[in-house]
């Protein structure tokens, strides 16, 4: 298991070391001037040359990078050109935003999407099954800045149920900040709780063929008892891959609702930074996100050897 | 009259697209038998004993006149009393190459499931009885085994947790499901030889599916031979051996290998 650990960490490195490496030279060639941004137009050249000067932005595009990665190495992401401050300080205030808005659209998403996929594979081709399906489409199809909008409009707006924009810390009452971004996180939710019925429901309709489930029948359970203790659990491998992969994206800055409900979370971040064409700020989060994507496989990885005793005794399945 | 234990009158089974499987089958279990059922892959073998324990979809088109287990009409009883009859008087012992085990869940944890949900015993009591039943199926070390998960057992280990398993509720009808194939012919010949046990020392009744004949000429008392979906021939295994009536059959037995034909050495 340490084994694996360490080979997972190793290559999760090699990836960020290519997506910092990727992210810097696209941007380098990207037209705008971070000097000329912060500055504004009507600055001298003269001002302008000795602010490129200061920042590093006269030295070469390899050179400006080997600066960023000495400093990365000793833990310095650097600091900001928008803000001025340091990466880290900056990437580690937004976060609290991102992590409640993953973690309670997840909440919201999975329990949903577990009682509809299961229903819609245990009546496959029944009512529930259809409305579970319909279901299924109109999340997939709607679009997330689109449905933001309405609940912005309807909910906020117009009923006033939700405050229209901003984010309450817990620090300020968990209550308060809960519901602060419950309805961002229903938005979320509702995109996530698509691929997730899919997922669930084709899962368990194999689960529901396996040979297992004939024992079930020859030992006389209720269906409740040989759905709950061995369909379910024979049905969770896939459903885990795609939770983490969704949980990966939320954290990696849901952009355009952070922007929508004026959350500052990483997303908003991101995207002020690329809008003001803050490289540093950007290389910061990049490496960030990929980091958190590499850490979220690696832990999925290891649940699924917890999870699935095939895994971890390297069997075949006969 | 012995006591009939598993009754199934002119079974028709069909598919969704109405193709016959099953056809006018009929078959009966009494106490203290070993029945074999007989026929190549497809014969409807398994169809046939599956819809005796109401276990097919309901998708396939199932038709009998009557169909009896342990005594009792099954048409007359609800889905509780029959999940009830069928859990706690029969046990199942299914083929070895599939999963029959759920492959995540540890031997422990669902080798007494029946036990409890039938006899309301608890956990410490089902686990002590699947220890000896274990040790009774010829497993060393019950304990580890208890402890492991389907995928750290062998496929003759496997098989006799099956026979356990479908021991726990004490059943008087064991139905074995070609429990030998895939198995080494030293393990089939352990396991065969803990049928017969079960048959002879413990009173329970065996019907028994395979397609080897050998297995069911030397352990089963009565057999029928299945092809194409009907059952083309039954009677006593001695007097279907002595004197086959159908050509099918006679065709099978010709099958069997002989010692006298000298073509007995092990190829490879």
């Amino acid at each position: 298991m340490l084994n694996f650990i360490v080979k997972r960490l190793f290559s999760g490195l090699v990836v960020l070391f290519f997506i910092s490496l990727v992210t810097f030279i696209v941007l380098m060639w990207i037209p705008g001037d971070p000097a000329l941004l912060s500055l504004g137009t009507d600055a001298t050249p003269e001002k302008l040359a000795e602010l490129r000067e200061s920042m590093g932005l006269n030295l070469p595009w390899y050179e400006q990078y080997y600066q960023w990665l000495t400093g990365f190495l000793v833990g310095n992401l650097g600091n900001s050109y928008v803000f001025g401050e340091d990466v880290f300080t900056l990437l580690v205030q937004r976060l609290p935003v991102t992590i409640s808005l993953a973690v309670l659209s997840m909440a919201i998403a999975i329990p949903i999407a577990i009682v509809i996929g299961v229903l819609s594979a245990i009546y496959k081709e029944q009512w529930i099954d259809y409305i579970a399906r319909s279901v299924m489409q109109l999340g997939d199809a709607m679009p997330q800045f689109w449905l933001a909008l309405v609940f912005l409009v309807f909910f906020s707006a117009g009923l006033g149920w939700f405050p229209v924009a901003g984010f309450t810390p817990v620090e300020e009452g968990f209550f308060a900040s809960l519901h602060s971004i419950l309805l961002p996180s229903i938005v979320l939710a509702i995109g996530q709780i698509g691929p997730l019925i899919r997922i669930i429901r084709s899962s368990m309709l194999s689960s529901l063929e396996q040979d297992y489930m004939l024992m079930t029948s020859v030992n006389g359970f209720t269906k409740f008892r040989s759905i709950g203790k061995y369909a379910l659990r024979g049905a969770i491998i896939a459903p885990l891959t795609i939770i983490a992969m969704q949980l990966a994206g939320i954290l990696g800055g849901a952009v355009l609702v952070e922007s929508i409900f004026a959350l500052p979370g990483l997303g908003r971040l991101l995207l002020m930074a690329v809008e003001q064409r803050d490289l540093i700020l950007l290389q910061g989060i990049v490496i960030f996100v990929t980091g958190t994507v590499v850490v979220v496989n690696m832990v999925t990885d290891i649940l699924y050897q917890i999870v699935n005793p095939m895994i971890r005794f390297g069997g075949s399945h006969e | 009259m012995m006591n009939r234990l598993l009754h199934l009158e002119n079974l028709n089974v069909k598919d969704t697209h109405n193709h016959e499987l099953v056809k006018g089958v009929s078959l009966d279990l009494y106490e203290h038998e070993f029945v074999g059922i007989v026929g190549e892959s497809g014969s409807g073998k398994t169809l046939s004993v599956k819809a005796a324990l109401h276990l097919l979809p309901n998708d396939l088109g199932v038709t009998f006149e009557d169909s009896e287990v342990l005594g009792k009409s099954i048409i007359d009883l609800s889905d509780h009393e029959k999940r009830r009859l069928i859990g706690s008087g029969i046990g199942f012992v299914p083929q070895n190459t599939v999963a029959f085990l759920h492959p995540m869940i540890k031997i422990k944890h669902q080798i007494g499931d029946a036990f409890i949900y039938h006899t309301k015993a608890n956990k410490k009591e089902a686990l002590q009885k699947a220890e000896e039943l274990l040790v009774k199926v010829g497993i060393k070390e019950p304990k580890r085994v208890l402890h492991s998960y389907p995928v750290q057992l062998s496929g003759g280990m496997k098989q006799r947790v099956n026979i356990a398993m479908a021991l726990m509720t004490d059943p008087k009808v064991i139905i074995a499901d070609e429990p030998t194939t895939a198995l080494d012919t030293v393990v089939q010949k352990q396991v065969m030889q803990l049928f017969n046990d079960l048959y002879t020392n413990d009173g329970v009744s065996i019907l028994f599916i395979s397609h080897d004949l050998k297995i069911v000429k030397r352990f089963c008392n009565r057999i029928y031979v299945m092809h194409e979906g009907k059952v083309v021939e039954s009677g006593y295994t001695s007097e279907v051996f002595a004197d086959p009536t159908h050509s099918y059959t006679k065709k099978l037995l010709r099958l069997i290998p002989s010692l006298k034909s000298g073509r007995t050495r092990r190829l490879g």
